[in-house]
């Protein structure tokens, strides 16, 4: 302990000096920036501005782009809350409420209590980070393929299970998505599926053009198809903050979001996007009144947006405390170090005391200027929805195009997403929930790969799913829930889903 | 009012495409010494992978010289395949390049497994210069049984198919040189493939894989914690930075392997633009700061 608060002082000292000061600044704005552009994520926005590092010493060089990193998940969340379009891919799931919310006028407390979310997800990691990085990170380590595709199918056996409405609809989606995964190149082998003779769908199709089509596009179809009718009301400054009880029912969500975040984060090749499902749909289990879900419920932004900051700096465990890059992010900001000629590896926290607790240090500072940055941004934000439709769309399409363009250069991205949108709209006209086809294109090749990755380690034998204590707990747990799912079938009583769609047919 | 405001909108969007239009004017190098506009270097993998990594430093050092900017556009997918591909159907006139690594050299081989028509051929481009270059190191975690690699040997030749070998993904270039070597001296692992040179070093460390081939800096840092045991340079002589590992052609295995990084031309592109080029990349690499590997 002692020696921690003597590293934590080191830390404060290295990144109190002005210089680094300057570059966590300029790390969280250039990384909100990058939050709130679709398409343009925090892995490019690091790897353009890598060079621009090169001039620093290591310490501000790291404190710059892990700032660059975070700041993104604050914000992401804020094109979804005000226009339904993800400013980058693991705020998807914010779309739902907390766009519904920015429709019944309540943007402000929305977009506030994803700032304070992230804000109070992001120093909780921190404190884990400092304290539990190399335990935790050698936990990390045992997750092998087995490992992950059984904790990949107990995920989607538990989301299908808790996440709410028709369970048919949403398994069909999830489907759609784990078919529309299925295309391009078999990692295994090397043969090209569904990809009719265009080498552009090789990698499959992309995260960033399908959320920002299907929520996005979509959404700007289906405004055109209305009348524009909008209260254009100048938001007094205490709508902007949420009302007492908004804050009540954020706290636990906000909590659990955190410990969810932190500890799928961790795991390498873990995706943010998974995180913040995961905390969506337990949000809705747990919540009383599930129905209000996907009606502007506050625990659907706040557990979601908390997850997505815990889980980015979940990611840094395994990078500082062993070396590995658990990401192609992570690997961005070891490469940092490299080029400053600091070796990464298990040493790299003993060796280098102040670039990792001058990090942890600017990480505390960061993640509070982001807070203050972000709070008041929320009332120009929310004036962003008084500009007239027929203004304000035809900017955001563009933006859509350049910013998914922008990815990879490619313009079968731009069509992809296109293709998606006109999806997207037809299938919201006809009630269906677009979210789950995002978790299914994200899932379908991780699961699928995982799967013949571990059966390759075993030579095609299947008990190495079982063998492992790790795989077969969460193989056990699966199991678990679908005979809960099984018990309300032969049982009279009924099921909580069967309330919440009463319920809902009452709203 | 309302038709004025499409009007304005009309008119820049009719700015934009001159401006763009105007980018894309062709002027050859053929009778000037310099360019005369911005060059672009196209990276066939994702931003933050190995070759990004080489070519945004790269690009920084060379727009001084140059005088004229130099953008990094990445063009992942199929293994570099997209972008390789892509840059050899671009016009020769110098200001499209391409820095790919040694997979450049049989990824469209691997079209002809799959009686696919090659998506490139090799003398499409013009080598400027080779930015960085380091042989493949196997290695294998410390707690591993094998001390040496003539242990490792006698324990593959033992059991064929048996040891687990890891790499950043089919026809990757970690897969292919680490293939390479046991082919040579006459081994069959099986093959576990990742997605990319980080998830496989996780891998090993894991122990979820007994073997890798990795660039030497990749496993410096793991190697100097004592967490993996680098067993045989896949080099000409051995490393610096490791000097008691032996390479393969001390053992015996005729196997050579590296991982580099190189610039390239396309072919047709007028001599003095190369000439100009060559130049600039000499110099660029020369400074202290040009690439994280100098």
């Amino acid at each position: 302990m002692e020696e921690t608060i003597s590293n934590l002082i080191l830390g404060f000292s290295t990144a109190f000096t002005p210089t680094n000061l300057f570059y966590a600044l300029a790390g969280c704005l250039i990384g909100t920036m990058v939050g709130v552009l679709p398409g343009v994520g925090p892995l490019a926005g690091i790897s353009i501005l890598l060079p621009t590092t090169f001039g620093l010493n290591a310490t501000s060089a790291i404190i710059l782009l892990a700032g660059i990193y975070y700041g993104a998940m604050y914000g992401g969340s804020t094109t979804s809350i005000l226009m339904r379009i993800p400013g980058e891919a693991a705020s998807v799931i914010t779309c739902m409420d907390g766009y519904a919310m920015a429709q019944k006028g309540r943007a402000g407390p929305a977009l506030a209590i994803a700032a304070i979310g992230s804000y109070i997800a992001g120093t909780l990691s921190v404190l884990g980070l400092m304290f539990l990085a190399p335990p935790l990170a050698r936990f990390a380590l045992g997750f092998g393929p087995p490992e992950y595709f059984s904790l990949l199918l107990c995920g989607l056996i538990v989301l299908s299970y808790m996440t709410g409405g028709s369970i048919v609809k949403n398994l069909a989606m999830i489907v759609l998505g784990l078919l529309f995964g299925m295309i391009g190149i078999d990692q295994m082998t090397g043969y090209f599926r569904f990809a009719y003779g265009l080498v552009e769908l090789g990698d499959g199709i992309g995260i960033v053009p399908v959320a920002v089509g299907l929520f996005g596009i979509s959404e700007i179809l289906a405004t055109a198809g209305q009348s524009e009718k909008r209260e254009v009301l100048k938001p007094k400054l205490r709508d902007l903050l949420p009302s007492k009880e908004e804050f009540r029912a954020s706290l636990f969500p906000i909590g659990r979001g955190t410990l969810l975040g932190f500890l799928i984060g961790i795991i390498p090749g873990s995706a943010h996007i998974i995180s913040t499902f995961v905390s969506y749909a337990i949000e809705r289990k747990l919540s009383k009144h599930p129905e209000r879900f996907g009606h502007g419920a506050i625990e659907g932004v706040a557990g979601p947006e908390s997850a997505n900051n815990a889980a980015s700096e979940g990611a840094l465990v395994p990078m500082l405390a062993l070396g590995v890059p658990t990401g192609p992010i992570p690997a961005v900001l070891l490469a940092a170090l490299m080029v400053h000629g600091i070796n990464p590896g298990p040493l790299f926290i003993k060796e280098q005391p102040a670039i990792f607790w001058g990090l942890i240090a600017s990480m505390y500072l960061g993640n509070l200027v982001l807070l203050l940055l972000n709070l008041p941004l929320v009332g120009l934000f929310v004036n962003f929805l008084r500009v007239p439709y027929r203004i304000l769309y035809p900017t955001i399409l563009m933006f859509c195009i350049v910013g998914v363009y922008a990815v990879n250069s490619s313009v079968v991205d731009v069509g992809i997403m296109t293709i998606m949108g006109v999806i997207g709209y037809l299938l919201r006209k006809m009630d269906f929930e677009t979210a789950p086809i995002v978790l299914g294109v994200v899932l379908a090749p991780i699961l699928e790969f995982s799967f013949r990755q571990a059966l390759a380690m075993s030579s095609g034998d299947y008990r190495v799913f079982i063998e492992r204590p790790i795989s077969l707990a969460f193989l056990m747990l699966a199991l678990t829930m679908i005979l809960l799912a099984l018990r309300s079938l032969i049982g009279k009583k009924k099921d909580w889903r069967d309330r919440l769609t009463e319920a809902e047919r009452k709203i | 009012m309302k038709m004025n405001r499409k009007g304005h909108v009309v008119w820049g969007l009719a700015i934009l495409a001159l401006c763009l239009g105007m980018g894309g004017e062709e002027k050859s190098w053929a009778d000037e010494p310099c360019p005369t506009r911005s060059i672009q270097i196209i990276v066939p993998f994702p931003p933050g992978g190995v070759a990004d990594l080489v070519a945004r430093p790269f690009a920084a050092a060379l727009e001084p010289i140059l005088k004229q900017p130099v953008v990094v556009v990445n063009k992942a997918g199929a293994g570099g395949t997209i972008g390789i591909q892509s840059a050899a159907v671009s016009k020769p006139d110098g200001y499209t390049l391409l820095l790919a690594l040694s997979s450049v050299t049989y990824l469209h081989e691997v079209d002809r497994l799959f009686d696919r028509p090659p998506a490139y051929t090799t003398d499409r481009f013009i080598p400027l210069a080779m930015l960085t270059g380091d042989p493949l190191v196997i290695a294998v975690h410390q707690e591993s049984p094998w001390k040496t690699v003539d242990d490792f040997m006698a324990d593959a030749r033992k059991r064929p198919n048996k040891i687990k070998l890891g790499s950043a993904g089919i026809y990757s270039v970690m897969h292919l040189g680490a293939e390479l070597f046991f082919r040579k001296a006459g081994l069959q692992l099986s093959h576990v493939p990742y997605t990319g040179g980080g998830p496989s070093l996780n891998a090993l460390l894991g122990k979820h894989i007994d073997c890798a081939a990795f660039g030497p800096n990749v496993i410096i840092g793991q190697m100097k914690a004592g967490t993996v045991r680098p067993l045989v340079v896949l080099g000409s002589k051995r490393l610096d930075s490791m000097p008691e590992v032996p390479t393969a052609k001390e053992k015996g295995v005729d196997a050579e392997f590296y991982i580099w990084s190189g610039l390239f031309a396309l072919k047709g592109t007028p001599e003095g633009a190369i000439k100009v080029l060559r130049s600039a990349v000499q110099e660029a690499v020369g400074k202290p700061s040009g690439s994280p590997n100098s």
